[in-house]
């Protein structure tokens, strides 16, 4: 039985939003319950707006559940100790434009306490992992989408965590980059790495995870292995549309 | 709550030992040549020097402007700003006090130039009156201020036509460094006017080396020569 | 330990970004301000040039480092939160009171960089003119140094519930010209009663006096010591309080 390292149990979560002289209340996540096991590739599908991001902010800390619990490795994930854990790409990641790869990394580095001659020693070796050693004398700002989701995923390893949250980490990129992608996140999962990522594209899903969440309107409707849905007519988007529809 | 509460206490008792401020109400602003919006900058940005400054430029290119007496031939005006302190500078120039008084009222620290209106108006405009409530008000905020103290007794001996004794009044003010050329011209002219001519020769010499302006140090090259020209 | 380590790489990283954003295109244009003045105070001051040069020199280095240290200071915690940059940073270990006192830190040193460098051309200028600077001088800088500190604390507190970058400089840019009526208000409160003049004693409570720091306009006997810095830490401290209250809590 492998381990779970993160656990969200009946959580759900209220966004309230304030206009002029009126208040509103959107539920993005109701009664969300999720496992992670160690070690596997866990997809989150669902459309636009079905609270992928919302689970994934929950995660790392960055919003807090209105109701339900999170741990991750048995930690609130508000913990410094589970945020050095979790290594988390968000969807189009920014970075200073002036800066060099190699300036951006070190500050994510120092932030996520490590020493300067840890980043030294780790800076070369994830540059070249992400495919960014050719191009780390260039700017930022020179960069194109694909290297910006490289160097974002090189931020998210920099610290060697044991979860990779990756939101969306396909978006926008050409049909090489997807395949480059794909390949590192294959090769992370490999070194003992457990991944957790979310996407709206059902393919990209089917070729990479063990196993897929399938949400729609922030709740979950459907968990499906690998196996099953290989062996289901119309495979994963058959599943999803059922799923969705229901 | 305790930090609040701390915050409050401490800034309280800090405004009880913020020393007062050095300068007069802004009330003592009076409008002059639709101040009032500068006068509001001068205030919140705090700034009152710099705009004092300002004033006190725009006050001495208003001096150095011939009126305009109808009747009067035009004269050929060779500078933009106020070369007296000799027998010229004699005039009307209704603003010159209003434009004195804000300059003192933005920065009553501005000695200078309350020197250097005091004396343009007892020695060359003739108003010594206004010279005398102009130190007076500048004294309220600067009750210690000699310079001050002392124009004001050169204008009371003016009044009685001493030269000699206006000259020796203001003398202590000549050495200063940062003492007004007009004044320094005053003084060696009234030094002349006494017979006291290596008095005058010397105030002469000072110009001609630290004053930038070239009117003062052309006049005071010429005076130079005449006094050489008496004293062989 | 922690903290105070994590506080120095978001102050290093602040001024860094600070410093690349078309920065010293500042200093070219204070520099160029600084000549073209210093040609017209000696065609139009001549006797008082070196007293021109200077208040003016003062006025520009205070206004430049202001406006670029409110701007600076307006889109700081903002601008992280718009392009989700802020998601890199709380998806890791960082106490939020370790990285406000490093946006603060970071923007302090920013405007101690501009000035130091301001007051070198500045300095530079009036040597070339032969000018020596006032006894008071580095006092003077200073004072401004801690004026802007004042008003960095107060605007960073602003931009965490201001609706926008601009809103953030206006109410900054209306608090530091207030700061400058504060004695102006105690002589109207004193002379004020009743129901207003209780109003007005609250309100100004909430406006720091800038005034304390205005040495280049104090007279020469003035100086800056430690009440100065005293008042300016009690601000910095307290808006970095409020701060720290107001962003605990808040969601990405």
């Amino acid at each position: 039985m492998k381990r779970v390292i993160v656990s969200i149990d009946g959580a759900g979560k209220i966004y309230h939003l304030r206009g002029l002289g009126r208040k509103m209340s959107v539920a993005a996540l109701s009664d969300f319950t999720l496992d992670i096991f160690e070690g596997e590739i866990l997809g989150l599908l669902g459309l636009n707006g079905a609270g992928k991001t919302t689970v994934m902010k929950l995660l790392t800390g960055l919003i807090f559940p209105t109701s339900g619990k999170v741990s991750v490795f048995g930690l609130d994930p508000r913990e410094p100790r589970a945020k050095n854990s979790i290594g988390f790409l968000p969807e189009l990641p920014y970075f200073p434009p002036h800066n060099t790869p190699y300036g951006a990394l070190r500050y994510y580095g120092l932030l996520s306490g490590m020493s300067g001659s840890a980043i030294a020693a780790a800076l070369p070796v994830v540059m070249e992992k992400v495919g960014l050693a050719p191009h780390a004398a260039k700017k930022i700002s020179e960069f194109s989408k694909g290297m910006l989701q490289r160097l974002g995923l090189a931020q998210a390893v920099l610290h060697s965590p044991e979860l990779l949250v990756l939101d969306e980490p396909v978006s926008g990129l050409d049909p090489l980059a997807i395949h480059d992608m794909r390949a590192l996140i294959s090769g992370m999962q490999a070194e003992g790495k457990t991944i957790f990522l979310s996407s709206h594209s059902i393919s990209e899903l089917e070729k990479i995870c063990d196993r897929v969440i399938i949400m729609a309107g922030g709740h979950k409707t459907l968990s499906v292995e690998r196996k099953n849905w290989e062996t289901a007519p119309g495979a994963l988007e058959s599943l999803f549309v059922e799923a969705v529809r229901r | 709550m305790a930090g609040a509460l701390g915050f409050t206490g401490l800034l309280f008792f800090s405004s009880r030992s913020r020393p007062a401020s050095p300068f007069p109400p802004p009330s003592a602003l009076r409008e002059v040549r639709h101040s009032a919006i500068e006068d509001m900058l001068a205030l919140s940005l705090g700034a009152r020097r710099l705009f004092a400054d300002l004033w006190f430029i725009r006050l001495m290119q208003y001096y150095g402007t011939h009126e305009h007496i109808a009747g009067e031939e035009e004269e050929e005006e060779e500078h933009g700003h106020s070369h007296h302190g000799l027998d010229f500078g004699a005039g009307n120039y209704p603003e010159f006090m209003a434009l004195s008084r804000h300059i003192a009222a933005l920065d009553p620290y501005f000695k200078n130039a309350v020197l250097y209106s005091a004396g343009s108006l007892a020695f060359n405009l003739n108003r010594p009156g206004e010279a005398a409530e102009l130190l007076n008000y500048a004294l309220v905020n600067t009750p210690r201020e000699w310079k001050f103290l002392i124009m004001l007794t050169a204008i009371g001996y003016s009044k009685s036509s001493e030269p000699a004794k206006v000259a020796q009044i203001i003398a202590p003010l000549v050495r200063e460094r940062d003492c007004p050329v007009m004044l320094k011209q005053l003084a060696a002219f009234l030094n002349k006017k006494a017979g006291n001519y290596e008095a005058a020769a010397v105030i002469y010499a000072d110009i001609l080396q630290t004053s930038k302006d070239p009117f003062y140090t052309l006049n005071s090259e010429k005076e130079l020569k005449m006094i050489e020209k008496r004293l062989k | 330990m922690k903290y105070l380590y994590t506080a120095r790489s978001v102050a290093a990283e602040t001024f860094r970004e600070s410093v690349k954003n078309r920065f010293f295109t500042v200093f070219a244009v204070f520099a160029a301000c600084a000549i073209y003045a210093s040609l017209l105070a000696g065609v139009m001051a001549i006797e008082e040039e070196a007293r021109v040069l200077s208040d003016l020199g003062f006025g520009l280095m205070e206004l430049m480092t202001l406006a670029y240290a409110l701007f600076h200071a307006a889109m700081a915690i903002p601008r992280e939160m718009e392009t989700k940059a802020i998601y890199l940073v709380f998806s890791r270990p960082v106490s939020r009171p370790a990285y406000m006192l490093g946006k603060a830190a970071g923007l302090y040193l920013l405007g101690a960089f501009m000035l130091a460098v301001m007051a070198a051309i500045h300095l530079s200028l009036l040597s070339l003119r032969g000018f020596p600077p006032c006894a008071a001088y580095f006092n003077i800088v200073a004072c401004i140094w801690l004026k802007i500190v004042i008003i960095i604390s107060l605007a960073l507190f602003i931009s965490l519930f201001s609706t926008s970058p601009v809103s953030t400089m206006v109410i900054s840019a209306v608090i530091w010209t207030l700061g400058h009526f504060t004695p102006e208000a105690r002589f109207l409160i004193e002379k004020a009663g009743g129901f207003s003049g209780a109003l007005l004693k609250g309100a100004a409570w909430m406006i720091p006096d800038l005034q304390l720091y205005n040495l280049r306009d104090a007279p020469l006997s003035a100086s800056g010591g430690w009440f100065q810095v005293f008042y300016a830490a009690l601000w910095a401290l307290a808006a970095y309080g409020a701060s720290v209250l107001l962003f605990r809590k808040k969601e990405f």
